[in-house]
């Protein structure tokens, strides 16, 4: 907070507040206008608390895709299956909520009542015919109960709980072997109407154990099959949700509440957004008041509150969680109104601050409004101000940056600081399916970009800068054990993506596993250090023909030259390899047009343009030169025909 | 909620379903736009916004959105 911002609170101003969502969407609604107006949606819902995001669910429910589509043709949408053993007709509208929150469009398909085992199990199932990204199976206590007999023992349970994780690992083995998409299994609630009817101790303590043998079996699935993600229920019941009702139970037999399929439904909807392609990947955080308590132009950084104060003790709570989040991919930035010589002082010198100069990617301090400074940020690191999540205790620059910059996901935090980590850790905004090596190393690789900026700043030509940059490219085939990573950068990658087709693990894995499709990875490295695995190339080959189906390169690594020497170098592949013609495919999105020529400009001929697709063919008679100043490693052996 | 017209608006902004009153005693599979799960939540919000708990066997039992008007506004 600083004193521009107090003034602007004593005046009671404020850009932009989040309210009228609600109203808003039931306006819309009932004008017939949601389809038109579908990407307003987003921001609508952006705050709304649990039961009125239910409300606009149903009212979601009522829109057809095909409306939405004809409107906005881009709108990111996902097919979403439903199944399990009770009726769960709740879950379709916060789902469909929670989906269009973070921008996807979907109509979930809900399943017959109890039909998991068939919907999973059998090929030909109507479930698999929506040829779904996602499936839930939603797995309750009922499914155990519904077959103890009466009068029972733990043993009872014990053995219907070993039957139905069985089944449940064999229908994650059928799912797995579809290839395609993610199955989402939960672990069961042990509810206190079913302890409580062992009268002895000992008993109760034998069938909680039973029971947590069963879902840890449950959450160890997501080892085996990598399609499959268990979501742990217990940390969802651990708030003030119910795990059921039992009017609901008994008559409906929706076994487990509204309240906890609607907070399942939001872990849902990150998952759903980490495989749509729409990860978070940046958290720019406020200082005075955020990362420290008091005002540090007032304060001085003595007088900050750190640690050893009670208010210090919750800012430093606080930053452990920054640190954690940070040391897994998610690039963390500070964006302040200060000058930037005591912030750098506090960073590097305050004896109990546990959030240092090299934990941030990028640290900003200046009088500067904050939208300004973030779209710098986002400039500087080459990534989309939507891959943002700005923390700030002032509402007053929550509401501007929401104006002002809508893509930003903005965290209103308060004045009181114990309240920041859950703020942050409510949502799962960082969430992803799995880390790569290359999250654990990423703020490095952004700093050495930064580094790599300001020494292409000495320079007067691209050229020259290039030759000293020294660039060293390998082009391979992909490894079973770089899948991940592979998969990751379809996921992450929005701008070098020349079809933006988004493929999970299991996807890749299936590509490596098929020898008419080859997976190629780019590693990358120059003299400020490794990058590490940058970019990918998946290839097909047809008769004489070879098709690039994607070609890929991270945000730090393109305009280096590396993707006209993986070009050239694919090329003469095809050529060596009895080939007669290349061909690329180009598809738009919102973000990728900076790729749109870059088979025209690499000697492709536009063959044809059906207002979704571009394609282009090379007829490997004139291939260009490498670019000189990039070294080329090239391992496509025979493998990579 | 005093009259069904509340009733109806309360099914509207839930639901995003507008009934008029003389459709509310069509049986529920006369009622165009209507599918049987929309009972629970149309339950979940006449409890919340009556403050008491309905008898959803009760509820479960009836024939159409007028008769479950009745129970709610039972005192």
């Amino acid at each position: 907070m600083d004193v521009f911002e107090d003034r602007a609170r004593t005046r009671g101003q404020s850009p932009s507040e989040p309210s009228g969502g609600p109203e808003e969407l039931l306006r819309l609604h009932r004008a017939g206008r949601l389809a038109a107006e579908y990407p307003r949606v987003k921001g609508l819902l952006a705050d709304l608390p649990g039961a009125e995001l239910a409300r606009a669910g149903q009212l979601l429910t009522r829109l057809a895709p095909e409306d939405v589509l004809r409107e906005h043709p881009g709108t990111p949408a996902m097919t979403v299956a439903i199944t399990g053993h009770g009726t769960l007709s709740a879950l379709r509208p916060v789902l469909t909520a929670e989906l269009a929150r973070h921008g996807l469009l979907s109509q979930p398909v809900l399943a017959d009542f109890d039909g998991y085992v068939f919907d999973l199990g059998d090929p030909g199932s109507a479930l698999y015919a929506t040829d779904p990204d996602l499936v839930l199976c939603v797995l309750d206590p009922m499914v155990v109960f519904d077959e103890v007999p009466t009068p029972w023992r733990p043993a009872d349970v014990g053995r219907v709980l070993d039957e139905k994780v069985r089944l449940v690992e064999q229908l994650a083995a059928k799912f797995a072997a579809r290839g395609r998409g993610s199955l989402v299994l939960n672990t069961m609630p042990s509810l206190r109407r079913f302890t409580m009817q062992l009268v002895d101790h000992r008993s109760r303590a034998r069938l909680g154990a039973l029971w947590r043998e069963a879902n840890m079996r449950l959450l160890r699935l997501t080892d085996e099959f990598p399609s499959v993600i268990t979501v742990d229920l217990d940390p969802l019941l651990a708030g003030d949700v119910a795990a059921s009702e039992i009017q609901m139970s008994v008559y409906a037999k929706a076994h487990l509440s509204s309240g906890l399929l609607a907070a399942y439904a939001r872990e849902v909807g990150h998952l759903a957004r980490n495989i749509a392609g729409l990860t978070k990947k940046v958290l720019v955080l406020d200082l005075d008041g955020t990362v420290w308590g008091g005002v540090l132009g007032e304060d001085g950084v003595a007088g900050i509150e750190v640690a050893d104060s009670y208010r210090g003790e919750a800012f430093n709570e606080f930053q452990r969680v920054v640190k954690q989040i940070g040391a897994q991919g998610v690039l963390v930035a500070a964006v302040s109104k200060n000058d930037i010589e005591p912030v750098e002082e506090a960073l590097r010198e305050h004896p109990r601050m546990l959030l240092r100069q090299d934990d941030f990617v990028h640290v900003i301090a200046n009088w500067r409004p904050k939208h300004e400074n973030l779209a710098a940020l986002a400039d500087t690191l080459n990534l989309g101000v939507d891959s943002f999540v700005f923390a700030d205790d002032s509402a007053y620059e929550c509401g501007l940056v929401r104006y002002a910059l809508p893509g930003v996901r903005v965290l209103a935090l308060d004045d009181e600081p114990t309240g920041h980590v859950t703020r942050l850790l409510e949502d799962g905004w960082f969430d992803v399916r799995e880390l790569t090596d290359e999250d654990k190393v990423r703020p490095v690789r952004y700093r050495e970009d930064l580094a790599r900026k300001s020494f292409l700043d000495t320079f007067d030509s691209i050229e020259d800068y290039l030759r000293e940059l020294d660039v060293r490219v390998r082009l391979a085939p992909a490894t079973e054990a770089e899948a991940a990573r592979v998969s990751q950068i379809t996921l992450r990658t929005n701008q070098f993506n020349l079809t933006t087709k988004r493929l999970q693990t299991p996807d890749v894995h299936d590509r490596l596993g098929a020898a008419d499709s080859p997976v190629l990875a780019i590693h990358a490295g120059d003299r400020f250090g490794d990058n590490g695995l940058v970019g990918a190339v998946f290839l097909r080959r047809t008769g004489t023909a070879l098709h690039i189906d994607n070609f890929l390169l991270s945000c730090r690594a393109f305009s280096r030259g590396i993707e006209q020497a993986c070009l050239t170098a694919l090329l003469h592949h095809a050529h060596a390899t009895g080939a007669d013609a290349m061909f690329g495919t180009y598809r738009a999105t919102a973000k990728n047009g900076m790729v749109k020529d870059f088979y025209p400009r690499n000697g492709f001929r536009k063959l044809g343009d059906d207002g979704a697709t571009v394609t282009f063919r090379h007829d490997l008679a004139r291939i260009a030169a490498p670019p000189e100043a990039v070294t080329l490693i090239n391992e496509l052996g025979a493998d990579a025909s | 909620m005093n009259t069904i017209d509340d009733f109806l608006l309360l099914v509207e902004t839930e639901l995003g379903l507008r009934v008029s009153a003389q459709e509310a005693a069509r049986s529920f599979d006369q009622l165009a736009g209507w599918d049987s799960m929309h009972l629970l939540t149309l339950i979940a919000a006449v409890e919340r916004s009556s403050g008491r708990q309905m008898s959803l066997a009760r509820v479960l039992e009836a024939a159409n959105l007028e008769e479950i008007y009745l129970l709610a506004a039972r005192r």
